[in-house]
């Protein structure tokens, strides 16, 4: 069984299909990139795995159980799907290990003696265990987009989404970031990333897919998808991406 | 007429009390009930939006005196009911402060980014626990100078209990005033007393939100 199984999804916003039938399946410590257009729909999907957005038809399982918005335990679904943000989203009124371990200590994951510790240690692998006392506008975008990814790393989840992580960031702050989530696709994470980052899809990720208009044009193997698209939507995308 | 003396100034004093106790009450029970509101305006369900909206609209039209009024001489005419002036002095105090406060704190609520709430949805976060530990000291900082303003508000605002025959500081000063022929020094008193009373809460909210802003 899939870790992630998606079904025939559809949703609208308002009269706009953004999502016109998305079917695809996720393994356990997979990493899949999803490439596409603006509108394409892949922001829209990652939030429906998230049960941030219900879907209008179809289903979506993680973990074999059915994700939609009043779901009877969204609350411990979503300690099991983490997701990082474009806007990092981090909160401003408290220093980084706060950020980190309000989460942890308010759903009883730990408690108050372990707390600075897992602070410190989801810091330290996202190489950042020297700004535990900081407050966030203290930091750089990279850095506070790598506080956001050790809150999520610290509730332990199963899957982590990324929504197009480094959109807001300065060029020289993407590479770090990137890096980050490198070493978290090597120790095992299972990962679904909406990116831009044609760079990083090319080289870490198991399996690429590409969206276009609210469906799943082609996917596969980067190396076979970059150096040959199927479809000319795909082949005309890369060709723009570069 | 006799010429202004300590007990002309005692006296003085000794009415602020109603001025605090009209201020305590109002905020007692108007500060918990601005909060429902705030929340009702800010609720995901159209229905409690409106209803919360024309409550605070209605409230907010009715000068602070009409309020008084209403509650004073209204109620036993349309009501039959006959309650003693402080209670309904604070009802319409109360009422008062809520929409008042109540939409001030909207504001804050919504000046959060909607995108704070998800952040911490997808953590695992009840709406109560982002609320209490992710929202609501975000807008209670944003909604500080405000608040205090209000309040500043509220206090010259009791003054108007007086008509009511709440002997509060400016009634006070209006009975020293006739006593003593003394207009001048003593509503030069009595402004003097609103000033300290405020200065104070001024000073206060302004060194709170430089303590809560603990990042800047």
């Amino acid at each position: 069984m899939a870790l992630v199984e998606i079904r025939d999804v559809h949703k609208k916003f308002g009269r706009v299909d953004v999502l016109k039938g998305v079917s695809l399946d996720v393994e356990e410590g997979e990493i899949v990139t999803i490439i596409g257009r603006s509108g394409s729909g892949k922001s829209t999907l990652l939030r429906c795995i998230n049960a941030l957005e219900s879907v209008d038809a179809g289903e979506i399982r993680v973990e074999g159980e059915k994700v939609h918005a009043r779901m009877r335990d969204l609350k411990k679904f979503r300690q099991r799907v983490g997701i990082v943000f474009q806007a990092f989203n981090l909160f401003p009124h408290l220093k980084v290990e706060r950020n980190i371990t309000l989460a942890p200590l308010l759903t009883g994951r730990i408690d108050k003696a372990k707390a600075r510790a897992l602070a410190e240690d989801v810091l330290t692998r996202v190489g950042l265990a020297d700004k535990i006392d900081a407050w966030p506008e203290q930091l750089s975008g990279g850095q506070q987009q790598r506080v956001a990814i050790a809150r999520c790393l610290a509730m332990a989840p199963h899957l982590m989404l990324f929504d197009e992580v480094t959109s807001a960031l300065d060029p020289e702050l993407v590479g770090e970031v990137l890096k980050v989530m490198e070493a978290m696709a090597k120790q095992g994470m299972t990962m679904i990333l909406v990116t831009h980052e044609m760079g990083f899809a090319r080289n870490v990720a198991d399996r690429i897919v590409f969206m276009h208009q609210g469906r799943v044009w082609e996917q596969g193997p980067p190396a076979k998808l970059f150096a040959n698209p199927e479809t000319p939507e795909l082949a005309s995308f890369i060709a723009s991406a570069k | 007429m006799r010429s202004f003396s300590l007990i002309d100034f005692v006296s003085l004093f000794a009415a602020l009390r109603w001025t605090v106790v009209l201020v305590v009450l109002a905020l007692a029970f108007g500060a918990p009930l601005a909060l429902g509101l705030a929340m009702g305006r800010i609720s995901r369900f159209a229905g409690m939006r409106w209803t919360m909206a024309a409550i605070i609209q209605i409230i907010q039209s009715v000068p602070l005196l009409g309020l008084l009024f209403f509650f004073y001489f209204g109620m036993p005419v349309f009501l039959g009911i006959q309650v003693p002036a402080i209670i309904a002095v604070t009802i319409a105090y109360t009422l008062y402060t809520a929409a008042f406060l109540g939409e001030i704190w909207r504001g804050g609520l919504e000046a959060v980014k909607q995108a704070q709430w998800e952040a911490g949805s997808c953590l695992g976060l009840s709406l109560w626990q982002q609320f209490r530990h992710i929202i609501a000291p975000q807008a209670l900082r944003l909604s500080l100078p405000p608040t205090v303003g209000f309040l500043v508000q509220l206090i010259k605002g009791t003054s108007l209990a007086s008509i009511l025959g709440f002997v509060e500081l400016a009634r006070a000063g209006q009975v020293v005033s006739a006593a003593t022929f003394q207009p001048l020094l003593t509503y030069a008193l009595v402004a003097a007393i609103y000033f300290a009373l405020c200065l104070p809460l001024t000073l206060w909210s302004r060194s709170l939100e430089a303590r809560l802003d603990g990042s800047r």
